[in-house]
């Protein structure tokens, strides 16, 4: 072949593949939402002689042009497949699979982070429940990477230390120690959390340290198409899991009010599962504070429980032996406002959060 | 805006091309300073009004020089000063005023000035230029817009290679645009930004975890003393491919800015294979000026000792940066006084381990924050901070970016440009010619699929 088809060659197709994507870029309607990361995406900014002149509308137009690509989620695609099956990079931002499971790494351990968390919890006994008869009990959720990092060459927080952290420095609560009721096959393979049909061995030990007698009798709801939030961030071609949701009397005739909206719903919300965050689908998601009433209990017990997005899906099950249970995220609201809205007198007390947000701290407000 | 941008390869190079080939020649000038002038604005706004002086002052200066030449060392003398000033002023301010407080104990506050893009380039290139004019080796351009297109040209304005009036001269009053040039050029472009996005960037990624891991050891800081120089290499390198092949595709024809320099067997050869631009100025404004190395052997030492200090300062106002400039002044006055005679009558691989270990140093100096940090990072490479050999993150990021590191050992060698050139009378080479427009394509949507997903992309020489 001539060395001038040759160079034409090359010069049409470099042309076209820029020409092509900037043409599809300026006349294909943008997008909103990507549900894959669970974000709005960036729109075409705000053009004024001051945006232009500070340098504002070049970085919001790069975002802008970063967020509104055409065929974006493909060339992330491409992009973990590249580092993943050409590069053989161990993980993409932070990212890994093993064991069929995405994971985001989570290291390393932050000390200080861990101790301010124990902080908070004992702060939130001597405000509320120091002169309580609440009995008051604490658990730690261990992550996915707890099961998977370290036995799949990742890196791995020192877990056993962050435990002794948290436990030595949080005063006047009883441990229930849940890592032994869990293994990597009890979470989401796409999502961080765990599956609510895998929690029987938390309930168990939360049980028997707090003396109520567990539910056993479930019946199973399978839903398909799960997306977890990991599987968005990978960008890899992995396909859909199932997400089973449990069903007793007392859940499925429980009423859940949303202090933050009003708003009075059941336990499980159909509408969410479809929306942006499948997980949604656990007492409608994120809410700085929520009730769930049993109206058939056969006891007037009481439970409050301290939470992150673990709570959601545990929850539900601790339904049977309780009348109420008071859900508090200290991620939404101040430790200093709960007092206004949850009275502390006897009720069952239970600070329950991941491994993740004890690392992360600085979310939980005092 | 970046090269390594959407912005700039999607809506920014695109539409400049369409109208530089569309226009006649009369006009392709026009353009590209109309465009480089937009590609200056977006980056900038405020200091494009700094980039017209500058290049006003060079336009002004090499009238004047020309047309008054006895009184040509003046003006000479006023345009080095103004573009001297300038550069001080925007890039040592601050670093002035913090000296001059700790070495008087005093409180001047700082002017925290933010340093206008490209203006080491474009200021080393008006300074050629006017001394070029006043020592008769260039005629002044009288064309403002073609002296204005020389020094503001975007494929080359913000990191360089510094382009010598002289080199381009012919080319802003006639160059020739060829199907092979333009061809040659957006191959050239795309493999630069593949050094840059795929390689580069992802070792800059490499040097941030290994700054923010808990479990440094002797080998992560000798595996990010690798890391950082071969992302040095690529980032600028690629850089300056990109800067090439643009050129090429509007018809100039830039001069080489990287020659494999990790070859080198000497410091001395290094330098004429690393930034050959910047290398080849300081010899031909600044050291032979002062006398080269026809002067009495202290003052020769004296010219190698300023000239690489100021060649660090160049690359920023730090102190880790003229100690970078020093540390290679004294492996270059030793190699000139003996040491390049022993290095040549030793084994080839002993000089490579030689040169090989100088610029590694030399690279962990350039990128410390402070020269506390210089001093802990070459420490703990010498195992003098109490750290394990090595750990379990050490391991991670070493597997983890093994490839990488195989890539940008064999990238950074002329290993694969002597195989391609040797199997080109053969099948193989007319295979590897009819795949070349395929596997650019493919290194241009890759590296698109890299830019969308990520966010760690800065150019290392946009600071200097």
């Amino acid at each position: 072949m001539k060395k001038n088809v040759l160079n034409l060659i090359t010069l049409v197709s470099l042309g076209a593949t820029l020409l092509v994507l900037s043409l599809l870029f300026v006349f294909r309607a943008k997008d909103d939402v990507s549900y894959s990361e669970r974000r709005a995406l960036k729109q075409f900014p705000k053009l004024s002689l001051a945006t232009v002149l500070s340098g504002e509308f070049m970085t919001d137009f790069e975002t802008f042009a970063l967020d509104q690509f055409p065929f974006r989620e493909n060339f992330r695609t491409v992009k973990a497949l590249w580092q993943f099956s050409v590069l053989f990079q161990s993980d993409n931002n932070g990212i890994y699979v093993a064991e069929n499971s995405v994971s985001s790494i989570e290291y390393p351990l932050n000390e200080s982070s861990v101790l301010s968390a124990a902080s908070k919890l004992n702060a939130l006994y001597d405000l509320y429940l120091k002169n309580s008869n609440c009995k008051v009990y604490y658990s730690v959720i261990p992550d996915k990477n707890y099961f998977l990092a370290r036995a799949h060459g990742y890196p791995a927080m020192d877990y056993p230390r962050l435990v002794e952290l948290f436990t030595s420095t949080v005063q006047n609560m009883e441990h229930i120690d849940i890592f032994p009721a869990l293994s990597a096959s009890d979470y989401y393979r796409t999502d961080p959390h765990w599956r609510q049909e895998a929690l029987t061995e938390v309930v168990a030990a939360l049980a028997l340290q707090m003396g109520f007698e567990p539910e056993t009798s479930y019946t199973y709801e399978t839903l398909s198409g799960f997306y977890g939030a990991y599987y968005g961030q990978s960008a890899l071609p992995i396909a859909a899991e199932t997400l089973t949701i449990l069903h007793s009397p007392a859940i499925d005739s429980a009423t859940v009010t949303n202090y933050e909206s009003g708003e009075i719903t059941t336990v499980y919300d159909y509408e969410g599962y479809s929306g942006m965050d499948s997980y949604d689908i656990f007492l409608h998601g994120a809410s700085p504070l929520m009730t769930i009433e049993n109206p058939h209990s056969q006891s007037d017990a009481e439970l409050i429980i301290f939470r992150d997005s673990f709570g959601s899906s545990l929850a539900p099950l601790l339904l049977d032996s309780y009348a109420k249970i008071t859900l508090v995220d200290i991620r939404y609201i101040s430790s200093a406002y709960v007092g206004e809205f949850v009275t502390f007198t006897d009720q069952d007390v239970l600070f329950i959060y991941s491994t993740t947000i004890l690392n992360n701290s600085a979310s939980l407000k005092d | 805006m970046l090269f390594s941008s959407l912005t700039f390869l999607f809506f920014f190079l695109p539409p400049v091309l369409i109208l530089y080939f569309a226009v006649p020649f009369r006009g392709k000038n026009l353009v590209l300073l109309l465009s480089s002038l937009f590609f200056y604005f977006c980056g900038g706004p405020v200091y494009t009004l700094l980039l017209l002086f500058s290049i006003l002052s060079a336009y002004v200066h090499g009238l004047l020089i020309d047309r008054f030449r006895r009184r040509a060392k003046l003006f000479v003398a006023s345009s080095i000063i103004i573009s001297l000033l300038l550069l001080g002023f925007f890039k040592y301010a601050d670093f002035t005023i913090a000296n001059v407080n700790a070495l008087l104990g005093c409180n001047l506050p700082l002017l925290n000035l933010v340093l206008p893009i490209g203006i080491s380039f474009y200021t080393f290139q008006t300074l050629s230029y006017t001394i070029d004019v006043y020592r008769g080796r260039a005629a002044a351009q009288r064309s403002l817009i073609k002296l204005s297109t020389y020094v503001a040209l975007f494929p080359q304005l913000i990191a360089g290679p510094i382009v010598r009036y002289t080199t381009v001269e012919a080319e802003l009053s006639y160059r020739k645009h060829t199907l092979s040039d333009a061809a040659y050029g957006a191959g050239r472009f795309v493999l630069g930004l593949a050094k840059k996005v795929l390689i580069a960037n992802l070792l800059g990624e490499f040097c941030v975890q290994f700054r923010s891991s808990s479990q440094p050891s002797v080998l992560y800081y000798w595996l990010y003393a690798i890391a950082f120089a071969l992302q040095i290499y690529f980032d600028f390198s690629g850089y300056s491919d990109m800067a090439i092949g643009l050129g090429r595709i509007f018809g100039f024809h830039f001069l080489e800015n990287f020659n494999y320099p990790f070859i080198a067997r000497s410091v001395t050869d290094f330098w004429r294979r690393w930034h050959i631009s910047l290398g080849t100025w300081f010899r031909d404004y600044v050291y032979i000026p002062l006398g080269g190395n026809r002067v009495n052997k202290l003052r020769w030492v004296f010219n190698i000792a300023l000239v690489w200090f100021l060649t660090g300062l160049w690359h920023g106002a730090s102190w880790n940066f003229a100690l970078w400039g020093l540390y290679f002044a004294l492996f270059l006055a030793l190699e000139k006084l003996f040491l390049l005679r022993l290095l040549n009558r030793l084994p080839r691989a002993l000089s490579h381990l030689y040169l090989l270990f100088v610029v590694l140093i030399s690279f962990v100096i350039f990128n410390a924050e402070s020269l506390a940090q210089c001093g802990n990072d070459l420490s703990a490479m010498f195992g003098l901070s109490n750290l394990p050999f090595t750990s379990s993150d050490t391991l991670y990021a070493l597997r983890s970016n093994a490839v990488l590191f195989a890539v940008a050992v064999v990238g950074c060698l002329p290993l694969l440009c002597r195989l391609y050139e040797r199997l080109q009378p053969k099948k193989a080479g007319l295979a590897l010619r009819l795949l070349s427009p395929l596997a650019l394509c493919v290194l241009l949507l890759v590296c698109t699929a890299y830019l969308i997903d990520g966010g760690f992309n800065p150019f290392l020489y946009f600071r200097f």
